[in-house]
Parts: C-alpha cells; structure tokens; sequence
C-alpha cells in the first residue's frame, strides 16, 4: 500500500518521491532545496513569468531547460538546478532586471547571488523607486484565483504594461482585504485607508490574511466551503447516523445521495452571488439562480433561492422528502414568507409522524395529507402559514403550540406529543440526531435560546471521539464552548472561519478541538481593534458576564430553571418499538454494557422502558454537573456568588436570583 | 486486534489509517489520526501502518454553524 503513485526524481544528486504532477520546484523545495522564484506563491496557479526558476532537465533521451514552477512530474528525470546552462541563463535574466528595477532589494539580493553587482547596460524604462513594481502578476493572480475578484489587472503592452484598477481609477468593489499587499515581493501595493480607524490595522490585516491563507490552500481538500458551503455536511451526517429523518426518529437514509452536495453543487450559480458578508474569503453562503417555481403565488416565475445551506437539506430529509427541487421551493418560500426554514421544516416533520400515528388525520388538516415525503402537502402548508389560512393557522404557531392544541382539540396522548415533539424552550430543533450523544442533548437542552446547536455542538468530541466520557468532561465542555461561541454573538462575529478550516498545525497544539491558532487571530482581531491586548480566558471572561445576564433575563422571562431545560425524549432515545429494533444491535449492546441488564428475553418494549430510564437518569445527572460548573444553583439559577464575581451583582438582579434560590 | 476511538476491530498485515477510516466510514475531512499517541500527517494515512494491538484514535473536530 506504501507510496501508491509516487515517482522518484533526482535533483541536484538528491532522490525524492513526489506525487504524479508535483511541480518541480515544489519537489525541490521539499527536500530544501533553493531554486529562486518571484512570480511563484504556493496560493496561486503557477505563471513562469519571471523565468528565473528555470532548471535543467534530463528525461533519458536529452536534455532541456525548463521552468520548474510549472513543470509537472510525470516520469523518473534528473534534475539540475544550477548547471553552467542554467546559472548563465539565470544570471542574463536576473541582470535584465537589475537593468530595470536597480533599487529593488530582492532583486539586488539574487543578482548579488548570481555575482552582478552593477548591470552592463541602462533599461530604456529604468524604474528608480525601491517599491517598484516587478510584473510578477502574484497579486492580480490572488485577487482572482485566491479572492475570487478582479479588482487588479495588467494594462497596456511592452514597456507600458503596469497593474492598474480598471480605467486607472479607484474601484469601489475592492473590500480592502489586502492580499494584493501581502502577497507583493517589493512592496509596490500598499493599504491608504481604514475607513474605521482601528487601533492597529496591520495587526487585523496579519491575523485576517492567516485565514485567507488558509482558506486558499486547504478549504478544496477540507470543508469545500467555498464550493458548496455548510451544504457539505449532508452526506457527512448520513454517514454518522446523524441526518435527521422523519422526524429524528432514523439518522439516514438510502436516499441521501439524491439531496447531497454534489447534487446543490450543480445548481449553485459560482461566484456570484457569493459571501453572506462582502469580502468574507470563506464565502459559504451559495445561491441558485434562475429557478422556477412551481408553486404559490409566484408560480411559473424564475427566482433566486438564497441558499440551501446544511440545515434546510436536513430538515427535508428530516420531512421525509429527498427531492432537491422541494428544497430550493420551500428555501425560497420560507425566505419569502420570512419564516426559519429550521423551525418549518422541524414542525411539519412533528406533524407528518402525528398524521402517520393517527393522531391527525385529513378532516383535522383540512384536507392535506401531510405523510412523511409528502412534498405536495409541505408546500401547501408552507403557503397556508403565509396566507395566515387553514391548517396553517395552527402549525405556524410552532410545535410547543401545536402540542397542547393536539391534546386538548384531538384527544392525542400527551405523552406521545411531548415525547415526539421536537423542541424545547418553545424553539424547534435544529437538524441534528443526538440519541447518542448525551452532551449534545445538554447543547439543545440548556441553549438559553432554546434548542438550537450554535452555543455548542458537541456530538463527534462526545459521540465518535469519546473524548469527553464523565459527566464533569462534558460539563466542562458545556462550560467552554458555548461561552466561546457567545463570545461571537458578542462582537458581531461569524463563527464559521473558527471551526470550517483548520490551520496545518492545528493537529499538533494541545486542544485541537478549541482551534487554538484561531483563537489566538480572533484575540488579535479584538486587540487591533480596540488597543486591549487579549488571551482566550479574557475572551472567554467576556461572556461568561453577558451569559449568565442572560440566564438572568431568562429567569425574569418565565425560563431560567432547571424545568426549562428538559428535553423530549425524542432527543435522547427511541421513543418507539419501531426506533428500537431499526437500531437493536447497538441499544441491546447498550442495555447489556451501560445499564447492565440482559435484554435477551425482553420485549422491545420493554427494552424501550428500560434504556428510557437509564437515559433521563443520565440527563439529570448531566445537568448537575452542568450546573455546578457554571456557578449556578441545582435548579439552574446563577447565584449570588457567582454574580458577584462576574461584576453583574446589580441590585434588581440579585433581588431575583435570590428569590429563586440563588 | 487493534481499538479505534475504543471501538476494537480486526488486524491484518499492512492495516493503515486509511483503511481504518474506510472501514469506520470516517468521512468527514477535518480529521486528526494518532497511533499509540504519535500524531500521523494526513498525507502518510494510506501508507502508515498499524501494528497489532495499537490504539488508534481518530479525532473528528467541529464543523458548521
């Protein structure tokens, strides 16, 4: 298996095996050694203009001088970098440009190199100024290639060509991201402007282009953000058992390939329109363009679809529904309607399981037959939210709503409804299963917003990673990361360029799973803004004040207690025989090694009581630990202690925490 | 045998990190693979290989909103 098309070359004596099309001079780099270059960077598609990295190649039938920037290995070739061939033609070449651009450091650098001090001859075009401007094309080439713009570009021919905006004028496209700057040889580019006057804009601009680095270089081979966006996570989730379908009550699907990425990928319009936010190098939010609708009141029009991203994917799938055209229909209608497609998506799978129970039927619907898949039924009841018309009217009012209506209108089960219905808070779950991971039940459930995943997601580190297996492991990870990922909220950040690509050393730092080397650019980002330098316990210190204020007005709202943060079953096991025994192999393994009975002999449902005590029981537990971590009393209010510690111990607060057992 | 994120699974002559992750049905890209405890780079995952009795550890870490 060892080495799977590898090709050994030889360069300068040395033997390196290199994959099929590596470039020459990225091979000899590897092995350290020096080939000199000014128009290469590892972020852009090789150029050979400045033809300094040529080399000598022999194949075995003769031998040529090539340029190794973009000469690609494709069979066994000796290699000479710096033959009597190559060393005279470099040094004509370097000489040439010293002719040109005489002040130039780096070029007065390889020229001394090459043993010119002084060139033979005077340019007719000599450029005097130290910053020239050398023609290596690196920053119209990253701006393009690396930014997806054309702000930059050579005009003009011969003696004239020079990198100008378009018309020679300022352009007002240009977001300022300053790659161009950074990725220049001779400081011909630089940044005039911050509009916003932070305190240190270099240091933004050093800790920003870490990431546009990295985004450039890794994101293809990573997440493919910039490809399809959160939408990648689609298939990934299948493949852990973690899509939501039907209501949460399977995590996949055979199905699955007809709404995964590759199949958005074909309709996602490139490029354009692209980034949720001008300038974002991560550019995750994709769109389709020119799709026609074939439903509601802009029936037969073509329209932009903003999106879908990852969680209107899975919130079909969690429907029942694997048809990429219903998504981009009932994206667009959400949008429209301004309804959260998370929150619809989550609420008709709730209703198309009561219409499958019986607990619905087509009477109480008023005419729509809402079965899992039933794509027809979905839109219609996405138009009857809109109109305000219908059965609408009800399901618009959300699940928790919808669970006492059931009730006390329909005569459902009120332990079937609360089981299966999924929110908690009164907001819908987003689009993740976590029967198997108790610290994501914790995310959902002691969200202070409710049960969304955006303060914690925790399901690969507790679930696939086992790496927080104690209920004070996942407590501390109920600590971090949603003080962490407030910590965004606080500053108007997006999270995503936290944890949608990894910095190349990320696997050797001591907490991989924290990303340090971003934490440490988002501290730089604070500091070069306001002048405070930071650490990622100030941050963290940050919101811990803002986050327990909020439990506080949770508190003060009617929610801050440890009973508002109880979850329905559905999110923490199999609520059904049927749940059961499609995933009965690993529930009985489970009853036999974590609870400790024997299911053999059992009935399924039996086993479905059984795991459900041992699962509520953990959740209790893991509350406790939750609790304590945080500072808060064992009903979940923060005490007094604690307040005062964080400097938020403000007279009407304490006089409610106290009131509550604070 | 071998364990995988505590999981144990078959050993077999020449088993590598990419075998692992094909058989676990890893596929999600921000991975980080450690055999007893030393750090794998993600470009010698088809071609290191894993002795008898290790302990493997595929650190799966966040993506998404």
């Amino acid at each position: 298996m060892a080495d799977r098309g590898m090709i050994t070359i030889e360069i300068d004596g040395k033997s390196v095996s290199v994959e099929k099309d590596t470039t020459i001079l990225e091979a000899a780099r590897s092995i350290d050694i020096f080939i000199p270059a000014l128009c290469y960077s590892e972020l852009v598609e090789p150029y050979a203009a400045c033809r300094l990295c040529i080399v000598e190649v022999n194949d075995g039938r003769k031998t040529k001088l090539v340029t190794s920037c973009n000469y690609p290995v494709r069979r066994p070739i000796t290699v000479y970098t710096s033959s009597e061939s190559v060393m005279r033609n470099r040094k004509i070449i370097l000489e040439m440009m010293l002719s040109r651009w005489p002040n130039v450091q780096v070029i007065k650098d390889l020229a001394k190199n090459a043993g010119i001090e002084q060139p033979r001859y005077q340019h007719p075009s000599v450029d005097l100024n130290p910053n020239a401007c050398i023609l290596c094309g690196l920053c119209m080439r990253v701006c393009e290639q690396g930014i997806w713009d054309n702000i930059i570009n050579f005009m003009n021919r011969g003696a004239e060509r020079a990198v100008r905006m378009p018309y020679d004028s300022e352009q007002p496209h240009c977001v300022g991201c300053g790659a161009c700057a950074e990725i220049c040889p001779t400081g011909a580019i630089t940044m005039v402007e911050d509009p916003n006057q932070p305190f240190d804009a270099e240091m933004i601009r050093k800790a920003g282009m870490r990431i546009t680095e990295e985004m450039i270089k890794f994101d293809k081979e990573q997440c493919d953000m910039r490809g399809v966006g959160t939408a990648h996570l689609v298939e990934i989730m299948d493949a852990y058992d973690l899509l939501p379908v039907m209501n949460y009550r399977f995590g996949k699907h055979e199905d699955t390939p007809k709404i995964s990425s590759d199949v958005f990928r074909k309709h996602f319009t490139k490029g354009k329109p692209d980034g949720c936010w001008l300038g974002c190098i991560m550019a995750c939010a994709k769109a389709i363009e020119n799709f026609e609708l074939k439903t509601g009141p802009y029936k037969g029009e073509k329209v932009l679809v903003d999106g879908p991203e990852y969680e209107t994917v899975g919130g079909s799938s969690n429907m029942g529904i694997f048809d990429p055209y219903f998504v981009a229909e009932y994206n667009f209608y959400c949008d429209t309607y301004g309804l959260d497609t998370i929150s619809f998506s989550t609420m008709t799978a709730f209703i198309m399981e009561c219409y499958e129970a019986g607990v619905l039927d087509i009477e109480k619907t008023e005419g729509l037959e809402l079965h899992f898949g039933a794509k027809d039924a979905a839109l219609e009841l996405l138009h009857q939210i809109g109109r305000g018309e219908g059965f609408g009217l009800i399901a618009g009012k959300g699940i928790r709503y919808m669970k006492k209506y059931f009730v006390e209108n329909f005569g459902a089960d009120p332990n079937f409804v609360y089981d299966i219905g999924m929110e908690a808070k009164g907001m819908e779950y987003s689009e993740y299963v976590t029967k198997e991971s108790l610290a994501q039940q914790g995310g959902y459930g002691i969200a202070l917003k409710g049960a969304q995943h955006d303060e914690a997601w925790l399901i690969f580190m507790d679930m696939v990673n086992k790496q927080i297996p104690t209920f004070e492991d996942k407590a501390e990870a109920l600590h971090y990361f949603p003080l962490w990922r407030t910590w965004f909220s606080l500053c108007g950040l997006c999270k995503l360029p936290w944890n949608d690509v990894e910095p190349a050393d990320n696997a050797e730092t001591d907490e991989p799973a924290k990303v340090p080397g971003h934490v440490q650019g988002y501290c730089e980002f604070f500091e070069g803004v306001t002048g405070k330098p930071q650490t990622m316990d100030s941050l963290i210190r940050m919101s811990e004040k803002v986050y327990n204020f909020q439990r506080v007005f949770n508190l003060k709202m009617g929610f801050g207690r440890r009973e508002h943060d109880a979850i329905p079953y559905r999110s923490a096991g199999p609520v059904t025989v049927t749940e059961y025994e499609s995933r009965q192999e690993r529930y009985d393994t489970q009853l036999r090694e974590e609870v400790g009975i024997d299911p053999s002999g059992m009935s399924s449902e039996e086993k479905v009581a059984r795991m459900r005590k041992f699962r509520e029981t953990q959740y209790e537990h893991l509350l406790n630990a939750v609790y304590k971590r945080r500072g808060w009393t064992n009903d979940g209010v923060p005490t007094v202690a604690k307040l005062t510690e964080l400097g938020i111990d403000f007279p009407d607060v304490i006089e409610l925490v106290k009131k509550h057992g604070g | 045998m071998i364990t995988v994120n505590g999981i144990t699974l078959d050993w077999y002559e020449g088993k590598t990190i990419h075998d692992v992750l094909q058989e676990m049905n890893y596929l999600f890209p921000l991975l980080i693979a450690r055999i007893n405890g030393k750090l794998i780079p993600r470009n010698k995952y088809d071609s290191t290989v894993i002795p008898d009795g290790a302990t493997v550890d595929i650190i799966h870490l966040m993506s998404g909103g």
